[in-house]
């Protein structure tokens, strides 16, 4: 049994001790966990991006740590991450690297039903009472029951802007609570000349983000779930209404929605061109890459309450973590870096390596987080459901190939909204059962 | 033994020798084989699964599902419709456009204008690069921050929309293919030219002919077999254009063509055998212009 197994279990029956029953649950696995072998041999794993990346410097000096730890070499290679996502399933049938960074949600489940992903349950049960039940939950696999990704970190959806450029304009994005200060908001910076809102949707999914917020601010949590999967119809007034209110928000676009992707967006931020953007936070280590000044002007609030029903009680938080490729020559080997890397000492390797994501971990000190995270976890904290971002909560034949182009089409031409609902309603019946 | 020998080279006269047969058998054999092997086979793999549900991963998980890929294709998925008819742009804007061009110019360059070596060098340029490379170098130049938007002094913020200024995109899309179909039509032409008997237009000089009648009436009669390899190019690039438009705009389907759908559905993120349809429709749009080439040929081989 490797030292880092020993080490989490241990502080796990020690928390499970405190809380009671779940003592027995963890000192269980520990004792299982004893009866096995040491687990050595080299591990593969995949950083989704540019080895040039903020993120694959902070993924290599997690896995250093590993290696570090155990003796075990971690072989990395970068792979674009559009690329590793649509090739995925080739990939994984082939002879895909151990480990690697991965997407919690439909992205797994689906996967792991099709029996390409490994079963981590136990390394998950050997982090313990370190992972919220909510983020447990938000693992599981609904079909079985079981885990196929390790939870590490998330991330908030919500208005980013730059402080310098709202004192500038004498505005303060932190006072907006309803929709109408929203537009007032981009009317205002509109009117200096800057970009009211943000919007890029060139890549097909960033105006996902905003879909997904009007969706659950207007309609709630739970009716934007049920439209995902069917239960609800595209047709209904909600979801016109969902449209409406984004129509809204055009005139305070760039002028160039459909030519910017997400790097466009955050280029726009970082250049100082927009007030308000809606984007996932996880873009921010681009800023800190660029400098801490730039990093410690960004700031994040939510999206403000449109129907008072609902409030501010939702959040699309997407869930990211570490998966195992149940293909992989070491898949123990994997299993068992997946679990290091959702542990502390994982944790502050990426965080010494400068990782601005927060982490899921209750082993993890939130008091020594920077301010611009601090303010995440309150973005977070404020929403009492949370979404996994539109293509990870619903299937990936609709999500990309409908939705999609169905949002890039309303943004081309809002006239044919009635036209575009039908259609996806349509696409989505002819879809073949799972 | 003598007697075997004598009998078999008696046969072999009369035949093909063994050693011939052997390496005529491995010089047809092999190559169909892996024809068979490669193409043959995941085609007719390609379209049984068009007529299933599958999600690409269990072979236990398909599903018959009938015409139902179609019948969403056909009638429920208008951005099929929008990727025909950017495929037939494409179709036109090449044979009536960038082939006739490239045929001009072929035609200028052989009969040795002034800087006919410069402009030869300049359109054979971007015919060594790949659409993909192509794509890259003018998605650098025209994005919101690239090269032609920093000449202009535009920012990212109010960069001119072009790929999604859907008034231009087209055009502008259509333009950087020119730019190498043109090259290349030249260059395939001007080969074909070459071989052209100088003293046939000669001869129509002599007799008075202008230099439009030697080139419709001579030149073109002469270069039938190139030219029916430039109608097929021209229709065959068209059909099976993707590497540009997926390069400027992904698999998101802002300007959408055959090729790029049958990409996301087939090998991207929400595997679904709409994906295997489309690849069949495509299919059957290309066998036309493959038989008409075909045909050509075999019928020059007859002769």
């Amino acid at each position: 049994m490797s030292d880092v197994n020993n080490g989490i279990s241990r502080r796990s029956v020690l928390k499970g001790a405190a809380i009671g029953g779940a003592g027995l649950v963890a000192g269980g696995s520990l004792l299982a966990g004893c009866g096995k072998k040491k687990v050595t041999g080299d591990v593969h794993f995949t950083i989704r991006g540019n080895l040039s990346d903020a993120g694959a410097k902070i993924a290599i000096a997690a896995n250093d740590a590993y290696t570090k730890k155990t003796g075990n070499k971690v072989i990395s290679q970068a792979v674009n991450s559009d690329d590793f996502q649509n090739n995925f399933v080739q990939i994984m049938q082939g002879t895909p690297d151990d480990a690697f960074g991965w997407m919690a949600g439909w992205r797994t489940n689906s996967r792991a039903d099709s029996g390409l992903l490994a079963d981590v349950s136990e390394q998950v049960k050997a982090l313990g009472s370190s992972l919220s039940a909510a983020a447990i939950q938000g693992a599981t696999n609904p079909s079985d029951g079981k885990q196929y990704i390790i939870p590490t970190t998330y991330y908030p959806w919500g208005l980013h802007y730059r402080k310098s450029t709202m004192q500038e304009l004498g505005l303060n994005p932190e006072s907006i609570a309803t929709w109408d200060d929203l537009l007032k908001l981009c009317e205002a910076t509109k009117k200096k000349g800057l970009v009211g809102y943000a919007l890029g949707d060139k890549g097909g999914w960033e105006a996902m983000g905003t879909f997904d917020i009007l969706n659950m601010r207007l309609n709630g949590y739970q009716f934007h779930i049920d439209l995902l999967n069917g239960k609800e119809k595209w047709t209904d007034a909600k979801v016109v209404d969902v449209f409406t209110h984004m129509g809204q928000l055009i005139p305070y676009m760039n002028k160039n929605v459909l030519d910017i992707s997400w790097d466009g967006m955050r280029d726009l931020l970082l250049q100082k061109k927009c007030g308000a953007m809606m984007m996932g936070s996880w873009f921010a280590n681009d800023f800190k890459a660029k400098s801490q000044e730039d990093y410690d002007d960004l700031w994040i609030v939510p999206f403000p309450e449109i129907n008072p029903e609902h409030g501010v009680d939702s959040i699309d938080a997407p869930l990211d973590g570490i998966s195992v490729a149940a293909n992989g020559k070491n898949v123990e080997g994997g299993k068992d870096l997946a679990g290091f890397l959702g542990s502390k000492e994982g944790i502050d390797a990426a965080v010494a390596a400068g990782d601005t994501n927060i982490y899921i971990s209750s082993d993890f000190d939130t008091s020594t987080y920077d301010p611009f995270n601090k303010q995440k976890l309150a973005v977070l904290g404020a929403a009492k459901n949370i979404g996994f971002f539109l293509d990870r909560d619903t299937r990936g034949d609709f999500a990309g190939p409908v939705v999609g182009p169905a949002i890039q089409s309303f943004l081309k031409n809002p006239k044919d909204l009635t036209k575009i609902l039908d259609n996806t309603q349509a696409q989505w019946d002819a879809l073949p059962a799972l | 033994m003598k007697t075997t020998a004598a009998n078999k080279k008696v046969r072999s006269r009369r035949s093909l020798s063994r050693n011939d047969r052997f390496t005529l058998a491995a010089f047809i054999g092999i190559p169909t084989l892996m024809q068979i092997i490669f193409l043959w086979l995941p085609a007719l793999i390609t379209i049984v699964l068009s007529f299933t549900y599958w999600n690409g991963i269990n072979v236990s998980d398909i599903k018959w599902a009938g015409l139902a890929n179609y019948k969403n294709i056909f009638f429920g998925t208008p951005v099929f419709y929008d990727a025909l008819k950017n495929n037939l742009i494409w179709l036109l804007w090449f044979t009536f456009l960038a082939t006739p061009l490239g045929i001009l110019l072929a035609y200028q360059i052989d009969r040795k204008i002034k800087g006919h070596k410069l402009f030869e060098t300049v359109f054979y340029i971007p015919v060594v690069l790949s659409l993909a490379i192509i794509g890259i170098i003018w998605n650098f130049m025209l994005q919101p921050g690239g090269f032609v938007q920093g000449v202009m002094g535009r920012d990212i913020g109010n960069a001119v929309s072009i790929w999604g200024n859907y008034s231009i995109n087209t055009y502008v899309i259509m333009g950087v293919a020119s730019w190498r179909h043109i090259g290349y039509i030249m260059l395939l032409y001007l080969a074909g030219l070459k071989s052209v008997d100088p003293s046939l237009r000669e001869a129509a000089a002599i007799d008075g002919a202008t230099e439009w009648q030697t080139f419709r009436k001579i030149v073109l009669p002469a270069m039938r077999p190139v030219n029916i390899i430039i109608v097929v190019i021209t229709i065959i690039e068209s059909l099976r254009a993707f590497d540009l438009v997926y390069i400027i705009y992904g698999t998101s389907t802002a300007w959408p063509l055959l090729n790029i759908l049958v990409f996301q559905n087939f090998a991207g993120q929400g595997i679904s055998m709409k994906g295997a349809a489309y690849a069949v429709i495509l299919l059957v749009l290309c066998i036309g212009p493959i038989l008409l080439y075909l045909r050509n040929v075999f019928k020059e081989d007859l002769k």
